[in-house]
């Protein structure tokens, strides 16, 4: 009879823990979600753009799509979104998922707009090879290059930074590269300030204009390093150019070294901490010698016997 | 009761007491035989030491995150044991309490041995010991360290004078009486008696000497070991970072230099056989202001521990978590209980300030303050605010090598034998100020 109860409460208690287990590994959107549709066409710019947010948002935990290199999270590591497995999910599923978040995964309802959100699941869908129809409609077709050449013209006056993107053609022709996204950059302290906007795609003639923010800092003399880019290496291999431009605001940077400050150098000691202990130092023995001048002074004492 | 003390303290005549004190100084096998072992582990260790400056501190057991390892733990021990010379013959002095007389010396001369070893400890610990000299040519202002290398010779010049000057009219004596002391000794006695013959004039030039150190030595005793803790309080490191951490110190110092003054007093009593000067009333009285000490320390524990345990701060939550229950909670309740909890409880009664007792007692709180101060330097060490990452194994523990062991070691030998060697070539017990106290009248022959 014991025995019986034994086995029947380790049952239900492998049971639950299966239950568990399980509800932890499968998260289901409802079916209602199923029907939304992705209100966004497929085109390459969409698709960029969504690549762009995943990386911001998603990438630290799921990895690179289709790559499978997610963190090891435990018990349950973040799946790859690439992976067919994933993307047999209409895109309505995904997108609630995106909204709801689950366990480590948070939720993106008011961190992402739903524009973001719909570009991150066209990017994604992009990897699905089951649906042709939404691969690259929009795509601009150039023609066989070689020699990809990416042109800086700078415009100091009214701070325009115009990128020109061209190739040769079999024939030996210079022609312009039409719809491929380039990013501009500022060098800061840490890292590179991408200012090349939204809508960074090269134009028929091979070129993107950008606006230099009126208030970006510069060195003494106003000069910041910028740096160009095909943003996709998958085009044409890396394609990058930088230059050093008039183009930021002077600035005096201020050297924390030069203040006196406690953690400056000892020239630069403050004030008051050199007093008190230069002062303490003296005070202290100068008393110690003012003992010992007096200690020396006792034997002459042994002779006035009063 | 009383009849019997006055009869007793009669039959003590100045010769007698000369005589008793002195004693030891001139014949005494088992002090050779003493310092001889002293010098042979001195000897051994110094091969450790030798090793390390050898190779460079590679062969300790410190990396890069525990950079202050077992050497400044041994660092703010002996600072706060020698601090005993400050709280004995400065602090109770100045209050003019009598029962410190016999002890005050020894407390001088454990403050003097201690705070000279801290400071060679400090150099033990550097890779490069010849580049001392550039904290005092370099050194910042704003530097902890430069203060602190300031305030350890300080304190030791200021010790060395309150050991010798009280000691003037007694080395009088012994240049006296050692007629057997080898001539090197005799011409220290004679050096440092500084031709003293207790004339009136001299008694109180002498005497206005030795007050005004003993008041100039209160700040510097307090500074030493406050700034000893501002090395660690000046950072932002969780355990570290705490406003109290200058009186706690110095209050734990007061409990460590009293536990190793009643250690060094039992010995002096049966080795030096001073019972009738060093009596069980000293020894109950500093059973008396351990029980003071400890309960002081006890409320500064509390409020370092129990407020940060109280609020859990990210930081804090990892170290004292591991503290009271990780890898550290074994030393750490040891050092508070056998340290500081049960030697409270046990010296309130009064049996246990027996000589006998208080002594062992005494050893507990000693190892506990040594083990306190392993806790309070390392555990820190090991969680710095940014994660430990992609380093070796062993920069993630810390033990220390035995190299370190060992120079330990020969640190704690070299106390004992300055220790030994003070009170071979020097009176522990002070004649002529017994000899006043007891109203007998001093003659110091020209």
């Amino acid at each position: 009879m014991k025995n019986a109860i034994k086995i029947i409460a380790s049952l239900f208690l492998l049971f639950v823990f299966t239950a568990s287990v399980v509800n932890a590994q499968k998260w289901q959107a409802p079916v209602s979600s199923k029907k939304k549709q992705n209100p966004y066409e497929a085109s390459t710019r969409n698709i960029s753009s969504g690549k762009k947010i995943y990386n911001i948002n998603c990438k630290s935990c799921h990895g690179d799509a289709a790559m499978g290199n997610m963190l090891p999270l435990q018990p349950v590591a973040p799946s790859d979104l690439g992976s067919q497995a994933f993307l047999i999910q209409t895109d309505g599923e995904i997108y609630y998922k995106v909204n709801k978040g689950n366990g480590a995964m948070p939720t993106f309802e008011k961190t992402l707009s739903d524009e973001d959100k719909w570009m991150v699941i066209t990017y994604l869908r992009s990897f699905d090879q089951n649906k042709k129809e939404s691969k690259k409609i929009a795509e601009v077709k150039n023609p066989e290059v070689t020699d990809v050449k990416l042109l800086l013209d700078i415009n100091n006056e009214n701070k325009r930074i115009l990128a020109n993107l061209t190739g040769v053609t079999a024939k030996g022709d210079r022609v312009a590269l039409q719809g491929i996204e380039l990013s501009v950059k500022v060098k800061r302290n840490f890292g590179y300030l991408d200012i090349s906007g939204d809508d960074a795609y090269t134009n028929e003639k091979g070129e993107v204009s950008v606006q230099f923010p009126e208030d970006l800092p510069g060195d003494r003399e106003g000069h910041v390093n910028l740096l160009a880019k095909v943003t996709d290496d998958a085009y044409y291999g890396e394609v990058i150019v930088d230059r050093i431009a008039s183009l930021g605001i002077p600035t005096n940077p201020v050297n924390p070294l030069d203040e006196r400050a406690m953690w400056g150098t000892r020239a630069n000691a403050p004030i008051w901490i050199i007093f008190s202990y230069v002062g303490g130092v003296i005070c202290i023995w100068g008393v110690i010698f003012l003992i010992l001048f007096q200690l020396i002074q006792l034997p002459k004492l042994a002779k006035n016997k009063e | 009761m009383n009849d019997l003390q006055e009869q007793k303290e009669t039959t003590l005549s100045f010769e007698k007491i000369k005589k008793d004190i002195l004693r030891p100084m001139q014949n005494h096998k088992g002090l050779e035989l003493w310092i001889a072992f002293l010098i042979t582990v001195i000897s051994v260790c110094a091969w450790a030491y030798y090793v390390q400056l050898r190779d460079g501190l590679g062969v300790t057991g410190m990396r890069d995150y525990v950079s202050w390892g077992l050497y400044i733990a041994n660092f703010v021990f002996f600072v706060a044991v020698s601090l005993v010379g400050m709280l004995i013959s400065s602090i109770l002095g100045l209050l003019r309490i009598d029962w410190i007389t016999p002890i005050s010396r020894i407390a001088e001369i454990i403050a003097v041995a201690f705070v000279a070893v801290a400071g060679l400890v400090i150099i033990m610990d550097m890779g490069r010991p010849d580049r001392v000299v550039n904290v005092l040519i370099h050194g910042r202002f704003q530097s902890p360290i430069l203060w602190d290398i300031t305030v350890v010779t300080t304190y030791l010049t200021i010790s060395l004078l309150l050991l010798i000057l009280p000691m003037i009219p007694d080395l009088a004596i012994c240049k006296n009486e050692l007629k057997k002391a080898s001539p090197i000794l005799k011409k220290l006695y004679n050096i440092l008696s500084f031709g003293y013959i207790n004339t009136p004039s001299q008694y109180k030039h002498l005497h206005k000497m030795i007050r005004t150190l003993m008041v100039l030595i209160v700040p510097v005793g307090l500074a030493i070991h406050t700034v000893t803790s501002w090395l660690f309080a000046a950072t932002l490191r969780n355990g570290w970072d705490t406003t109290i951490f200058g009186p706690y110190f110095v209050a734990g110092a007061f409990v460590a230099g009293s536990a190793g003054l009643i250690v060094a007093m039992y010995f002096f009593r049966v080795s030096y056989k001073l019972k009738d000067y060093i009596t069980d009333v000293q020894f109950d009285k500093m059973g008396k202001l351990m029980v003071a000490v400890c309960l002081v320390y006890l409320y500064f524990n509390l409020n370092e521990f129990l407020v940060p345990g109280y609020k859990m701060k990210t930081g804090d939550d990892i170290h004292l978590t591991e503290l009271f229950a990780g890898h550290w909670a074994i030393m750490f309740w040891s050092s508070q209980l056998l340290g500081n909890v049960i030697p409270i409880m046990l010296l309130v009664t009064k049996k246990f300030r027996k000589p006998f007792p208080i002594m062992i007692i005494s050893l507990f709180i000693l190892a506990g303050a040594w083990i306190k101060r392993y806790v309070i330097v390392i555990p820190t060490l090991l969680h710095p605010h940014l994660p430990i990452q992609n380093v070796p194994q062993n920069f993630v523990h810390y033990y220390p090598s035995a190299i370190e062991i060992s120079v330990t070691v020969l640190s704690f030998a070299l106390a004992l034998l300055i220790i030994t060697v003070l009170s071979k070539i020097f009176p522990v017990v002070p004649i002529c100020e017994i000899a006043e106290q007891k109203g007998i009248e001093v003659k110091i022959e020209a």
